[in-house]
């Protein structure tokens, strides 16, 4: 069959239409994506089958796998370092991430576990381009705490790169941190500094 | 009486700037958000904000310090460090033992209620007639219903929250800048706009009025601190589990959430607070 102009056409629109579509379809908004990860990381803190020093090293196994899903720390690791980041080597890049990844690991999911009767509120959501904000409330005993989650869209999903607690964002925290070592120590100290950090939280019961 | 003619005079002062000032803040406001591009809150911040970027000078100027002063800041950082765990804390230790931590929230309450006339005035000053209203009403709720302020059926009942602002943020909202970051010994983290509001709003506080004593009003304020570290235990612990650097990450905490309280007015960025 010779394809005349007419076909080229149609078949050009349906493709341009299901180009569309499909990018319609399957991306979800940053609160369709942050709600699932957010709700599973609370059932298996919850969990009472995964409670107790004992099932410490299980726990964080899969509340790291949830978070690893949701979670760029590449992306993250790249803003807390700044700009010392385009100094360094790809594999210095892996240790950094991995050492940061930990350490978000030993004090956040550590002070995650001793809260069990959260409720998490979703407000707002913003995007601009590739990025968006995603407002939430978080409410723990009458407590009430604003939590904003910012993310940065990939493919066909939204992932977190920063949090931000009343105004005071947990990337920036880090970041004038480690400039103000890296000012006085190269990089080196500073991957022992954390490597050194890390190593408090081992043995410790939270 | 002359410490308040002088602050009377300072007021008077500041008021000018403070006019000339909100001409600025009235334009800003008129204009559609969109129109010129500035984030219109927290949120629309949060997004404009990338932190990372090739050129380390085209980073916004939002999340800079002043602080030349950090040898010194960082000797009272560690004397504030000394003086938490070798006397607040067991202080502390033994207050929690003893009182419930209901009576601890309620007390907590009492301090909060008590020092609603700063709130007040200050929400005045900003121009936030609205929120100086829910105030007065949070304090006459909650001194009458609530006993003397130690309930809180205002927020509970009512549904009224609480609009807290202090002389430090009025400044700001005037117009005057952050100043150099001050660690300050026993009070902690502070700048020096927002130390000259704090001693403006011991002033405002009504403890000054009914006891003429400075050791009273002292001891009520290192009471209220007992009891606020009693109901919030961890915080300064897990500061220093997680930073590697606590005097840094005190700092960024500290002028980061007093930047966020500020900027609940003013549609402006971050950066234009700065003092330089």
């Amino acid at each position: 069959m010779r394809m005349t102009g007419k076909h080229l056409f149609v078949v050009g629109l349906f493709f341009i239409v299901s180009s569309y579509l499909s990018v319609a379809v399957a991306v979800p908004s940053p609160t369709e994506s942050l709600k699932p990860l957010l709700n599973e990381m609370m059932t298996i803190i919850t969990d009472p089958s995964l409670a107790g020093e004992e099932h410490k090293k299980e726990r964080r196994a899969k509340i790291m796998a949830v978070a690893n899903q949701g979670f760029n720390w590449t992306e993250m690791s790249k803003r807390v370092l700044g700009k010392p980041w385009h100094e360094i080597n790809q594999k210095q890049r892996d240790n950094f991430e991995q050492l940061f990844t930990k350490l978000l690991e030993n004090a956040y999911v550590g002070k995650l576990e001793g809260y069990s009767s959260q409720v998490i509120t979703f407000n707002d959501e913003r995007v601009k381009e590739e990025k968006a904000v995603v407002s939430t409330t978080i409410e723990d005993n009458g407590v009430i705490l604003p939590v904003h989650y910012i993310m940065i869209q990939q493919n066909t999903t939204w992932k977190v790169y920063d949090i931000n607690i009343e105004g005071v964002s947990l990337v920036q925290n880090y970041r004038e941190q480690f400039r103000s070592i890296l000012r006085k120590d190269n990089f080196d100290g500073l991957v022992k500094m954390l490597e050194e950090k890390n190593a408090t939280f081992d043995g410790e019961g939270s | 009486m002359k410490h308040h003619l002088w602050y009377l005079l300072f007021l008077v002062l500041l008021t000018c700037v403070g006019c000339a000032q909100q001409k600025d803040i009235g334009i800003v406001q008129d204009l559609p958000v969109e129109a010129v591009e500035e984030p219109g809150d927290a949120m629309d911040m949060m997004l404009a904000d990338d932190f990372y970027d090739e050129d380390d000078n085209a980073l916004c100027e939002a999340h800079t310090f002043n602080d030349p002063l950090e040898p010194i800041n960082r000797f009272f950082f560690e004397f504030n460090d000394k003086l938490y765990y070798w006397f607040l804390k067991p202080v502390n230790k033994a207050y929690t033992a003893v009182l419930p931590i209901e009576l601890r929230f309620s007390f907590g309450n009492f301090v909060v209620n008590l020092s609603a006339p700063i709130r007040f005035l200050n929400n005045l000053l900003q121009g936030k007639v609205y929120d100086a209203g829910i105030v007065l009403s949070r304090f006459l709720i909650n001194s009458t219903l609530g006993v003397y302020g130690f309930g809180d059926p205002a927020l509970v009942d009512f549904g009224l929250e609480p609009k807290p602002e202090d002389f430090g943020q009025t400044l700001a909202v005037w117009g005057v800048g952050e100043g150099v970051y001050l660690c300050l010994p026993v009070i902690g983290p502070s700048n020096v706009r927002d130390s000259f509001g704090f001693a403006a709003d011991a002033y405002t506080h009504p403890m000054v009025y009914f006891v003429d004593d400075i050791w009273v009003s002292a001891g009520y304020y290192a009471g209220s601190r007992i009891n606020l570290l009693s109901l919030n235990p961890d915080l300064y612990e897990d500061l220093k589990a997680y930073a590697l650097d606590p005097y840094v990450s005190m700092r960024q905490v500290y002028l980061d959430s007093r930047r966020n309280r500020v900027d609940d007015l003013k549609l402006k960025q971050r950066c234009d607070n700065d003092f330089k």
